[in-house]
């Protein structure tokens, strides 16, 4: 039994950093105001990037290849969104479709249809004395990306709450006129929420072509990125909230597996796609009990700011 | 029509990129049209009907299915609701149309239209879920279709069709996905055996001008439009707002459902292990650049139709088939912001 947990927890610690990042990431932009549906595209942006520029240079700077991807793809919707005022929802779903076919597309130039040349792996960490410990066994083993994964959304949700400049971030997204009136620029607090969110992003999608994986494969991101947006709603719109959801997608997502491996006969009784379906019937569930008066999405989510318009 | 050139113009350069040479991006170019509208000049060398009406048929099937997801966004759009969800609703239109063509023994015509009503009804009632979801429990319908989109794949790829519903073994070849249709709910070629096109496309072009008659003509369709400018006017006016956004995102659903019936009946004829392309998804950019007008709606989808079916023949020239779907992405960001390259032109312009 211990051991059965200890193979969970150590199968979603090594998955969850993907779906942490994106989730967390997904806060600013939203937090400030900006939709981000497209999330998904970014991932595959940073995911391509990362396991692109790794077979060049050191893995580690692959990633921030990937991370400096995920921004680029985050730039375009932000000047759609805040200087083109554009549909927050079309521009993210655009930028979705833009992203899953160039990937595509570059990935038949430039490789194999299926995926990407293998890449060094990043390097996984060992922590001395955990292996001899059961349970704390599973903390063990993983890539830098997985404790940095813990720790971020402590991070990002100090950075949110207590600092001047978290209050600036969700002020924008509740009421844009109030903080354009204390002399603070609108468009450059949102601008900062996206580029965040399309940096963490493509940092959740790197740890999936070099962390989870050692390439990168048509599939990716496949879903997660949404999974990410349904976890940051699930958890409220605040960094830890999401973090918390994301992991909690995450072990799901470990025990499904974990289940129909170790006890193929489950399938009988409850089937994979029922275990499937389960986390977003749980969110839609959730969602529908919390109701209109507890939504905490920011006021003005969604709202493109107009100065001449109060 | 200027987003769509200019991300035309922007993948023509790709493609001569990477493949390294302007002719080769000419040539394929060149395939895809005929590809897509049909191969004039061998048509009119030998006189070989199918070389047109080939292409036609692949464009008019894709078309057909592009216009019944594009519709569907289209009529969320007008009561003022996004439904990204038309690739579940299509799902369970398209589950449904499979069981009913398998385990139904029916005479001809009325099978068909049983099977086509109830993917329709299968539709309209996941996307009525949603719109529950909305406007009883406030939840978003953006959030809810998606998470409804993926609850659909879950339970319909992952369980039903590889388990309940799986398709009989027959003799030694094992099958994937479920049983076949009985012929006598597919919907029939318009064009004989030289073309693929089926029913499906004259269903599709009908509905489309239904739709807009419907809109245009009739009080409930002014109604909807109403509710999607202004909810508070709408109410005002003694207008049902719940009730009409309620309705509109049924027969959204309807219509995507439907189009899960034309893909299965007309195409598959049965629901295969995945459906390979999110149809779906397409009809959003399909409602977006058709400007949510049913018959713009329409010529949109004729055209990248056209895109997809000449889309296959790219491959020849070692383009990836999925190009038209990254032209239809580039030419909805382009869309998403008229503001960006208005400027740009404007720029130029001032320029020259």
């Amino acid at each position: 039994m211990l051991e059965l947990f200890e193979a969970l927890l150590y199968s979603t610690l090594d998955a969850a950093p993907a779906l942490v990042f994106a989730a967390v990431g997904a806060t600013f932009s939203e937090r400030s105001g900006v939709v981000n549906v497209g999330v998904e595209g970014m991932m595959r942006a940073g995911a391509f990037a990362a396991a692109v520029a790794a077979l060049v240079m050191p893995t580690p700077l692959g990633v921030l290849c990937g991370m400096v991807a995920g921004t680029g793809v985050a730039a375009i919707h932000a000047v759609l969104c805040i200087r083109g005022r554009a549909d927050q929802v079309v521009s993210g779903i655009a930028l979705n479709l833009v992203m899953l076919a160039l990937g595509t597309f570059l990935l038949e130039a430039l490789f194999t249809p299926s995926g990407s040349t293998s890449i060094a792996q990043l390097s996984r960490w060992t922590l001395p004395g955990f292996d001899k410990v059961p349970l704390l066994r599973a903390l063990h083993n993983h890539s830098a990306l997985t404790y940095l994964a813990m720790v971020l959304p402590f991070v990002a949700h100090a950075a949110v709450y207590r600092t001047p400049w978290g209050l600036r971030l969700r002020a924008v997204g509740e009421k844009p006129a109030a903080v354009a009136v204390m002399g603070v620029s609108v468009a450059q607090l949102r601008y900062t929420g996206v580029l965040i969110s399309g940096a963490l992003a493509g940092l959740g999608g790197a740890v999936l072509s070099t962390a989870t994986l050692d390439r990168f494969e048509h599939h990716m991101p496949s879903g997660l990125g949404f999974m990410a947006v349904a976890a940051m709603i699930f958890g409220r719109w605040t960094p830890l909230g999401a973090a918390g959801a994301a992991a909690f997608f995450a072990f799901g997502n470990a025990l499904r597996i974990g289940l129909t491996s170790s006890l193929p006969e489950i399938s009988h009784y409850l089937p994979q796609g029922v275990l499937l379906a389960l986390p977003y019937v749980l969110t839609l569930v959730v969602l529908a009990w919390q109701g209109k008066g507890a939504s905490s999405a920011p006021a003005a989510l969604g709202v493109p700011y107009n100065s001449e318009r109060r | 029509m200027l987003a769509v050139s200019l991300s035309l113009l922007l993948c023509f350069g790709a493609v001569a990129l990477t493949r390294g040479s302007f002719i080769t991006a000419v040539k394929a170019f060149a395939a895809m049209t005929a590809g897509a509208f049909g191969d004039w000049p061998r048509f009119f060398e030998k006189g070989a009907w199918s070389a047109v009406l080939g292409p036609w048929g692949e464009t008019g099937n894709k078309a057909a299915l592009l216009t019944l997801t594009g519709l569907s966004v289209a009529v969320a759009f007008r009561v003022g609701l996004f439904n990204i969800g038309a690739q579940g609703q299509l799902m369970m239109g398209a589950i449904t149309a499979a069981v009913l063509g398998a385990k139904l023994e029916l005479p001809g015509p009325l099978h068909l239209v049983i099977c086509l009503l109830g993917a329709a009804l299968a539709g309209a009632a996941y996307a009525a879920l949603a719109a529950y979801l909305k406007l009883a429990r406030g939840v978003h319908e953006v959030i809810s279709t998606i998470m409804l989109n993926w609850v659909a794949v879950s339970v319909v790829e992952n369980w039903w069709v590889t388990g309940p519903l799986r398709a009989s073994a027959s003799g030694d070849n094992s099958i994937s996905g479920t049983d076949q249709i009985h012929p006598s709910a597919e919907l029939p070629l318009l064009l004989g055996a030289a073309s693929r096109l089926n029913l499906g496309f004259a269903l599709a072009l009908l509905l489309a001008f239904a739709l807009y008659l419907w809109l245009t003509g009739a009080t409930r369709g002014f109604e909807w439009k109403v509710v999607g400018l202004s909810a508070a006017a709408a109410e005002t006016s003694g207008i049902a707002v719940k009730r009409r956004v309620f309705e509109a995102f049924a027969l959204a659903g309807a219509f995507a459902g439907m189009a899960g019936a034309v893909l299965i009946l007309g195409t598959e004829h049965k629901y295969p292990p995945a459906l390979a392309t999110p149809y779906g998804f397409d009809g959003i950019a399909m409602a977006l650049l058709g400007q949510g007008n049913p018959l713009g709606v329409f010529a949109t989808a004729l055209f990248f139709g056209g895109l997809r079916a000449g889309g296959t023949r790219l491959q020849l020239f070692g383009v990836h088939k999925s190009f038209p779907e990254l032209i239809q992405g580039l030419a909805l960001l382009l869309v998403a912001a008229p503001w960006a390259w208005a400027r740009l032109l404007n720029r130029s312009w001032r320029r020259a």
